[in-house]
């Protein structure tokens, strides 16, 4: 006798009752349904975050599989890296896709910050998704600092010795806190172990942490509308629903930028400089990755000493005024005063265009 | 060597041609691909006697015919003048083997062009079913100029039984005919899908643009589903010395090895998945939300996957312009021996014209350079000399060329890249003495920074 197979439909039927009755999906699907795209000229930028998120992913998974043949010792990282871009398949693949993904993921996450900024979104009541967003923005950098000296090649060794010796001249705890980070007073065996454990255990909690934090905001207030649409009749807003349809065309814009990232790949795989030599002089010329361009050139530019403070503390007290401004526009703005809005948005033009031109000005010098 | 040649500095000659044919390609592959088109759409209006139909093919042969008619044209006239500047010898070959398949492409390119003026001036002056019969008209004439062309451009690649005996026809129906002419015809169609969505998402009305861009998203389907047995097919007829290229460094491959064609391949291979996905999620699921501004940058993508994936065939065939016959600077394969015991610059008639003027051993070198290196590398740009060079001395680059001149491939790595060098004893040491003015500075850097000349001889410091 054939026993009578249960049908699929029934199966689901059967799941379905099963979750509902231990599951508040009902809300769930709500809180899903309840989120609306607003249409209108700006609506561009809503993609950003889709674009970081999914570049996260791609991260996350090359990340992983780079962690099966990286080798976190001082004698081995290097021979690691070179044997996984030679030897590995497809190993120079996944570095330089991890590389390039993550400049391309941190390009993403600035156009969405000052976007974001420039829309006003921060104002009340989305300011914990702003200061989320911030942290978040912290973090990846964490990322790509911590991230830079893994390879251990001479470009990464130096980079990092530079990183860490501008932050022991914050005054107070920068010493202790660039002494923790380097596990001494070099960088050596400790700090690839630090670095290390940073990069793929700490930030990453601290990153899915806030970044549920940060969805479940955006999910809560819905997505925010710049002013030139909140003042609009209501029988003049569109919008459409964000699942499926603005669901279906993130995926397309992801598409488009993982051809983009596999683009660059490669026509431009990931190269390897030679083994660090933490006895040799540092190469001539030697630069950080291009978002940290630009406080390295403000900094190299201020003079040695501003009346009797060293310039340098000068450069550092006056570029953590301006992130403190960022944490602080939510409160200093929050839509009531046009003259403060404006202020605002000076501020943030001045960021924009101070950043742009310090960083092509290292690029160049 | 018997004709007088064209130096392009930086890109060199190849790109010219090479940037010309891939607009070309792009436009051809459209002309025939967007004939099939219209035909098919054309019936499909004419069996609903849907107008709405009606009126977008109007609006899309408008565009078709102006794009195909007049780029295609000045593009496909561009490919016969850069080639003959760049790589006369080559093209004569080919003219000469080929005269009476040239003389069809003509005829049935001459009969394309009358027949989509004919189309497009008669929407609405003739009858329905006369309309649909010069639809189909233009679509036979524009496959028969694939039919004709795609046997000299698979030629190249696989000469077959004509190697034997010089038979046009076995020339024409080589081994990798068949799958090469399944291959083009099903991109021609899917990049005639892609066309035909940016013209869709122009519609205005949203049901029947929702209708049209979904008709226009299957025409991706065929590509997808026959491209990869096609693929194999034509994979499996080419040189293995050709599958091995691709092979060498298709596993670890990275900066600075032949890996290039391994990556080409790749990126060939996402970017088609790519598109599967992106017609599917895109104008397939979502129809009503496919803009304008998603089916440009589709398109893009979609260019971009045929151009690399042409690239990739051209690679395919170095260092050859007919595989194993012909090399890409011109030379007989067969003629290198009697060369290297003869010379060179006496040979050919306008390079031993151009060699009685020349009055040091370094113009010599630089004749020799410009008739045998040319063809793909530069002196300080594209595959530049210059940096391939590194900091050898003379002596450095004159052993170096002693090993391209070489047909062992046991004792020279480089027989399945580039043509063997053809000189003699002294035309070798000319051209020594020539090269080593190019990388004077690179000499002289390293002297400063104390590194010793990279003299290693390895293929794998070749891109």
């Amino acid at each position: 006798m054939v026993s009578h197979p249960v049908s699929p439909q029934k199966f689901a039927a059967r799941l379905n009752a099963f979750l509902r009755e231990r599951l508040p999906l009902e809300e769930l699907q709500a809180l899903a349904e309840k989120k609306k795209v607003p249409l209108h000229k700006h609506s561009l930028w809503y993609y950003l975050g889709g674009i970081a998120g999914m570049l996260l992913g791609v991260q996350i998974v090359t990340g992983l599989l780079l962690m099966v043949y990286y080798v976190p010792e001082i004698t081995s990282a290097h021979a690691s890296i070179l044997k996984i871009n030679t030897q590995i398949n497809f190993g120079w693949f996944v570095r330089s896709l991890h590389s390039w993904g993550a400049n391309l993921m941190i390009l993403a996450l600035f156009v969405h910050l000052f976007s974001t900024y420039f829309m006003k979104a921060y104002r009340k009541p989305r300011e914990l998704t702003w200061w989320t967003g911030l942290a978040l923005m912290g973090i990846c950098l964490g990322f790509g600092f911590t991230g830079y000296l893994l390879p251990w090649d001479d470009v990464s060794f130096f980079a990092t010795k530079i990183g860490l010796d501008v932050a022991s001249k914050v005054p107070f705890a920068g010493n202790l806190i660039a002494y923790m980070l380097r596990g001494g007073d070099a960088v050596s065996q400790a700090t690839i172990s630090r670095f290390f454990v940073i990069h793929v255990a700490i930030l990453p909690i601290l990153l899915i942490g806030l970044l549920g934090g940060h969805l479940l905001m955006v999910q809560v207030h819905n997505i925010s509308e710049p002013n030139s649409f909140k003042n609009l009749e209501p029988a003049e807003k569109t919008y459409e629903k964000f699942f499926p349809t603005f669901f279906l065309k993130d995926i397309l814009v992801w598409i488009l930028c993982l051809n983009a990232l596999f683009g660059l790949t490669m026509l431009s795989p990931w190269s390897l400089g030679p083994e660090a030599d933490p006895f040799a002089p540092a190469p001539i010329g030697i630069k950080p990755e291009w978002y940290f361009l630009a406080p390295f050139q403000f900094l190299k530019m201020m003079p040695a000493m501003v009346g009797p403070i060293e310039g340098e503390l000068v450069g550092l007290v006056l570029m953590s005024l301006v992130a403190v401004g960022f944490v602080l526009v939510p409160t200093f703005d929050s839509g009531a005063s046009t003259a403060r809005s404006r202020a605002a948005t000076w501020f943030g033009i001045v960021v924009v265009i101070s950043f742009a031109v310090l960083s092509i000005w290292g690029v160049l010098s | 060597m018997n004709y007088p040649l064209w130096v392009v500095p930086h890109i060199g000659g190849t790109w010219v041609i090479g940037i010309i044919s891939i607009i070309h390609v792009f436009i051809s592959h459209f002309a025939v691909g967007g004939g099939i088109f219209l035909a098919f759409a054309e019936e499909l209006a004419y069996k609903k006697n849907d107008d709405r139909i009606y009126d977008f093919l109007k609006q899309h042969s408008r565009f078709f015919v102006l794009l195909t008619t007049v780029a295609g044209a000045i593009t496909g006239v561009g490919i016969w003048f850069s080639v003959s500047l760049v790589s006369p010898d080559g093209l004569a070959s080919l003219i000469q083997s080929f005269t009476l398949a040239w003389a069809e492409e003509y005829l049935f390119f001459v009969a394309e062009l009358a027949t989509a003026f004919a189309y497009y001036y008669t929407w609405d002056r003739i009858s329905k079913t006369e309309h649909l019969f010069l639809a189909r008209l233009y679509m036979i004439f524009s496959i028969f100029t694939l039919v004709i062309i795609n046997g000299i451009l698979t030629f190249m690649l696989t000469p077959g039984k004509w190697m034997v005996n010089h038979y046009w026809l076995d020339g024409v129906f080589n081994p990798t005919y068949f799958p090469s002419l399944g291959i083009r015809i099903l991109i021609m169609l899917a990049i005639a899908g892609m066309y035909a969505l940016v013209t869709s998402s122009r519609i205005k009305e949203p049901r029947f643009r929702a209708f049209m861009v979904r008709y226009c998203a299957k025409w991706l389907l065929p590509v997808f589903i026959l491209g990869p047995i096609f693929m194999v097919w034509f994979l499996t007829q080419i040189p293995q010395a050709s599958i091995d290229t691709i092979f060498t460094g298709i596993q670890t491959s990275g900066v600075g090895n032949f890996s290039v064609l391994a990556r080409a391949l790749y990126l060939s291979m996402v970017l088609s998945g790519t598109i599967l996905l992106f017609a599917y999620f895109g104008p397939y699921l979502n129809p009503k939300a496919f803009t304008f501004r998603i089916a440009i940058m589709f398109m893009v993508c979609g260019l971009a996957v045929t151009g690399t994936t042409e690239w990739m065939r051209e690679m395919l065939r170095k260092p050859y312009v007919i595989y194993g016959y012909l090399y890409s600077n011109g030379i007989h394969k067969d003629d290198v021996q009697t060369i290297s015991s003869q010379g060179f610059l006496n040979k050919g008639k306008w390079a031993s014209a151009l060699a009685q003027h020349a009055n040091s051993e370094e113009e010599r070198g630089e004749l020799i350079f410009r008739y045998q290196c040319l063809a793909c590398h530069t002196a300080d740009g594209y595959r530049s000399m210059k940096k391939l060079l590194g900091a050898r001395d003379e002596e450095a680059i004159e052993n170096f060329l002693q090993i391209l001149r070489k047909t062992d491939p046991k004792s020279n790595n480089y027989t399945g890249i580039m043509p063997t060098l053809a000189v003699n004893d002294a035309e070798l040491k000319s051209l020594a003495k020539y090269l080593s003015t190019i990388n004077v500075e690179e000499r002289h850097h390293a002297e400063q920074v104390g590194a010793k000349p990279d003299v290693k001889e390895n293929a794998s410091t070749v891109q």
